[in-house]
């Protein structure tokens, strides 16, 4: 060991060397969501305002919009991640470009259009929604397993197959492990579109924030319009904050 | 999974060839080789040549086209390709490490696909680290990414010992590394080989890698055709072919001398003077002829005695001997 002489600190956690830089997130929705409230207390409601802007209504609204978001990001996971493993594989290389394709048009075609198309086959409710969700946010995943698999370099996996592990055992213990980082990346990017665009699960009957901001339209009552605004706003910042906590924890150690 | 005589496994190649779907020639084409059991054979020759390819048949990263591989006396392909090859350490020169594995996860993979119990395992690495001249205390538990160069390649060599295979295929695996690094890792390698006598195929482009490491050396031209498959002493001596001859370069006795040492020829029994040089009994002989240019003499002390330039010549087979006679006869 003479001729390599190397020092090696003990590797920083990554968590608490930008412990700071994660608090702006929360304590910038604190401020919002403070300064919402306080707004809205000092307006003079009236019946019409009162029935949206309520605890209780919003509670729901919010409850309902959230579960709209989450159901539709596991059904996301489910269906991009094995897709995003098929196309990556070599073998695959004729069924990559349709898999893409689809995933493209997804997100090409306007969600308020699929939306109605959906309702046609559907009828109107919470999984027609979710139709929309789904097809809107597929594409960050898929395209993130994709580009996460093919990024490993190519003599990790030559390694691995000259010591005998398995092409399952090679996908699951090296090649998924290792684009774990990207892959949460593309999670995160679909989450934050799913909140988004499920504001128009109103228009399906779905419920949500979305029906806020529609309801103060219709009636002509700005305060409406713009609580739901900002309760969404703040809910996607909040996860977007959430997935960034979550990439730091669980990228592999090492990298 | 081989059968081991108490030598090792012995290696046979026989018609080897892989010819790839849509070239015009093959790229291996009709390989016969016999490596002896417990022998670094080198397989020496250009980028593109097939010496790569051929090694990789052996452990079946690369499906030969037809012909017989055979480990031991065993049909190596009849055998199932994720078992055989986790009997066959196998390292190159990307080395691969995976990095979100810390040193001791990489080099137990092996053992673990085979279902080694833990201890055994745990017992394993800090034998393997502490072969390889790392510290299994300071390095088990660092990641990859936190070793130079030199250490990465020690680690990749250990892992593919670790489930102690009789058989070994190593591509340019000192390849990576700054020159006083490989030489350093090619010394250790060629003691730590003296002490487990594995059966290994080595692939290199460097000729004075292939003459210090190996105990044969097959000398291959393209698709892989041996050009000429013997010890690196003959091969220096007697180049099969101008082909050969090229890839040995101009300083064929040069190199022969550095293959011998000091104290494997034969010196004069005679005190040495204080004003002779002196040399070490396991330096090369080339290391002797550049301390006697050096010096402006044509003999240096050894711990035995004194080593003269006519010695030198004789061990390389020249006739030098008459002309040393004229120089005793002048003293």
């Amino acid at each position: 060991m003479t001729a390599e002489t190397l020092t090696v600190g003990k590797p920083r956690n990554p968590v608490r060397a930008s412990g700071l830089r994660h608090l702006i997130t929360p304590a910038a929705i604190l401020i919002a969501l403070t300064a919402l409230y306080a707004w809205v207390g000092t307006l003079e409601l009236d019946s019409i305002e009162q029935r949206s802007l309520n605890a209780a209504v919003i509670l729901a609204k919010t409850v309902e919009h959230l579960r709209m978001t989450v159901i539709a990001t596991a059904l996301v996971v489910i269906i991009a991640i094995p897709l995003g493993i098929v196309a990556s594989r070599a073998k695959n290389r004729l069924v990559t470009p349709l898999i893409l394709t689809a995933g493209n048009l997804g997100q090409a075609v306007p969600c308020i259009g699929l939306l109605v198309l959906a309702t046609f086959v559907l009828g109107v409710g919470f999984q027609t929604a979710l139709v929309g969700l789904v097809a809107y946010a597929v594409l960050p995943v898929l395209r993130n397993t994709m580009v996460g698999l093919q990024q490993i370099d190519p003599a990790l996996i030559e390694a691995a197959r000259g010591m005998g592990m398995t092409k399952g055992q090679i996908l699951r213990r090296v090649e998924l492990k290792l684009a774990v980082p990207t892959i949460l990346a593309g999670l995160r990017t679909a989450l934050v579109l799913t909140v988004g665009v499920a504001t128009l699960g109103a228009f399906v009957a779905a419920g949500g924030l979305g029906e806020l901001i529609i309801n103060g339209l219709k009636l002509n009552r700005l305060p409406v319009t713009i609580v739901g605004g900002v309760l969404t706003a703040c809910i996607a910042f909040f996860i977007d904050w959430l997935g960034g906590l979550a990439e730091n924890l669980l990228k592999p150690r090492g990298m | 999974m081989f059968d081991r005589d108490p030598e090792g496994v012995r290696i046979e190649l026989r018609a080897l060839t892989k010819h790839y779907p849509g070239q015009p020639a093959p790229a291996v084409d009709n390989v016969n080789l016999v490596i002896p059991a417990g022998e670094l054979v080198v397989f020496v020759g250009p980028s593109g040549c097939g010496k790569t390819t051929t090694m990789k048949m052996i452990n079946r990263l690369v499906e030969p086209t037809s012909g017989e591989i055979r480990i031991g006396g065993q049909d190596v392909l009849s055998l199932h390709p994720d078992e055989l090859r986790r009997h066959i350490g196998y390292a190159i020169q990307q080395v691969g490490l995976f990095p979100h594995q810390t040193v001791g996860q990489n080099i137990a993979l092996v053992p673990k696909l085979l279902g080694w119990p833990a201890d055994r395992i745990a017992a394993r690495v800090e034998e393997l680290l502490a072969l390889v001249h790392l510290d299994p205390a300071m390095f088990r538990d660092r990641y990859p990414r936190q070793l130079s160069g030199g250490q990465q390649q020690r680690v990749g060599v250990a892992r593919a010992l670790a489930a102690d295979p009789p058989v070994m295929l190593m591509d340019e695996p000192f390849g990576a590394t700054d020159p006083i690094t490989r030489e350093h890792l090619q010394n250790e390698f060629v003691k730590l080989q003296k002490q487990l006598r594995k059966t290994i195929i080595f692939v290199t482009h460097d000729f004075e890698e292939a003459i210090k490491l190996g105990d044969r050396i097959a000398v291959l031209k393209d698709r892989s055709h041996i050009a000429q498959y013997d010890t690196p002493a003959n091969i220096l001596a007697n180049p099969a072919d101008d082909y050969v001859a090229g890839f040995i370069g101009q300083d064929a006795t040069l190199k022969r001398l550095a293959l011998l040492r000091v104290a494997d020829v034969p010196q004069e029994e005679a005190r040495p003077g204080r004003e002779l040089p002196r040399i070490a009994a396991d330096a090369t002989l080339r290391e002797a002829l550049d301390l006697m240019v050096a010096h402006g003499t044509d003999r240096c002390g050894t711990p035995s005695g004194v080593l003269t330039y006519a010695t030198l010549c004789a061990a390389v087979g020249s006739s030098a001997v008459a002309r040393e006679e004229v120089v005793a006869g002048d003293r």
